[in-house]
């Protein structure tokens, strides 16, 4: 199963790549010479001290990192305090596909720029707060492409595998001569009364 | 597992039969069965029982739970409490939709038996999706006590995987990579990062 491997990064995990290919913001903090071509924007040859560019993860971390880092990077927009709010106000009525193809990913990426740890907090309240939704959308015989489109990538495979293996249970419950069903009378009628789950507990 | 998967390990149970033919025993691989003599009540593994079934050579007895009073009390003690009920039959969803789909005939009250049996069924998993969100956001551990397969798998593979995932984002990420002194530095000069760019 696809999902495994992205459990475990690896070299070829092929959702990894796509990953680190996220950019994020970073600053350098010295001249580097020659380098003028990451920097689509100016025209010179070198890359000066203080310049803002967007480079991608895989390339980001290990520069910032190093004895002598050449460039300090800081956590992407859609993990800041701004968009922290909103996902902490209502998780569920977020478009997470349109923050970021890989949020929760990257989110476990660069979680460690934030030694408060809130990026985590919020990680796991999003996945929390969303995940019935996706297991009620995962039930639904149609699926509704606005839903999905509002799926992050990781929830996408989830929802893909959740919503197989329940079509596959539906189909065996209705795929027999004399089906398992509910009474004829309860179908009809058309308010049908839903087993209040809050009663029962 | 597919459902069928499951419906094949629960064809294992055993369930009586009157047969109206006469045989000497059947060695399988799974063991010996038979032998049978007409009109003596024999037990056979529920996959034999339905082959003989279809074949007509053989009355099939329902187990004692398919039964529409005990159903009623199953179905009563399943709405008033919080956990789950022990099921009669590890297996009954399976035993209920393959009895229920050829032997109506020997099954007193197919239909009710049928209703109710659903009936379970759909208050079980209604009771199992709450179970499972109260786990998965972290208010209190999922119970799942008196389960059957048939249920427990139709929570896969969305369970474990939301549960792997969770535990990743809790867990220390690993850096990315750890370079040394010597490729951060000599990184600058080597073609390779610059011809990734061109």
């Amino acid at each position: 199963m696809s999902l495994c491997y992205s459990y475990t990064p690896n070299y070829f995990s092929i959702e990894d790549i796509l990953v680190t290919q996220e950019r994020i913001p970073s600053k350098f903090l010295v001249n580097v010479p020659k380098l003028g071509k990451l920097n689509p924007s100016a025209e010179e040859n070198d890359i000066k001290q203080g310049t803002a560019l967007d480079l991608p993860f895989w390339l980001a971390d290990p520069l910032s990192f190093a004895r002598h880092p050449l460039i300090s990077i800081e956590l992407p927009r859609v993990y800041k305090e701004a968009y922290r709010e909103i996902l902490k106000a209502d998780a569920t009525a977020v478009d997470l596909h349109k923050l970021g193809l890989y949020f929760y990913e990257l989110g476990l990426y660069v979680k460690r720029l934030d030694p408060r740890r809130e990026v985590e907090a919020i990680l796991l309240h999003t996945f929390r707060s969303r995940f019935k939704e996706l297991m009620d959308f995962a039930d639904d015989v149609v699926c509704d492409p606005v839903k999905q489109n509002r799926l992050d990538m990781f929830e996408r495979t989830l929802f893909q595998k959740a919503h197989f293996s329940r079509m596959q249970l539906k189909s065996w419950l209705n795929n027999s001569e004399m089906r398992l069903e509910a009474a004829t009378m309860v179908i009809n009628h058309k308010k049908r009364k839903r087993i209040d789950v809050d009663d029962l507990f | 597992m597919n459902p069928e998967e499951v419906e094949f390990l629960g064809e294992k149970q055993l369930i009586s039969i009157i047969p109206t033919f006469n045989s000497s025993t059947i060695h399988l691989v799974s063991g010996d069965i038979g032998p049978f003599r007409a009109s003596l009540p024999v037990n056979v593994p529920l996959w034999v029982a339905v082959n003989l079934k279809q074949q007509r050579k053989c009355k099939i007895q329902p187990p004692d739970w398919m039964d529409v009073e005990q159903l009623e009390l199953l179905k009563e003690a399943e709405k008033a409490s919080r956990n789950f009920v022990k099921m009669p039959s590890e297996h009954y969803m399976i035993e209920g939709k393959l009895l229920l789909s050829i032997a109506t005939d020997d099954i007193a009250r197919a239909d009710e038996v049928r209703t109710i049996i659903k009936d379970i069924w759909d208050i079980r998993m209604a009771k199992l999706r709450s179970s499972v969100n109260t786990l998965i956001t972290g208010k209190s551990y999922g119970n799942v006590d008196n389960l059957t397969i048939m249920e427990i798998n139709s929570m896969r593979p969305l369970i474990p995987h939301a549960m792997d995932q969770i535990h990743r984002m809790k867990m220390e990420r690993p850096r990315f990579s750890t370079p040394s002194q010597s490729t951060s530095l000599g990184l600058l000069n080597s073609s390779t990062v610059i011809s990734t760019f061109k």
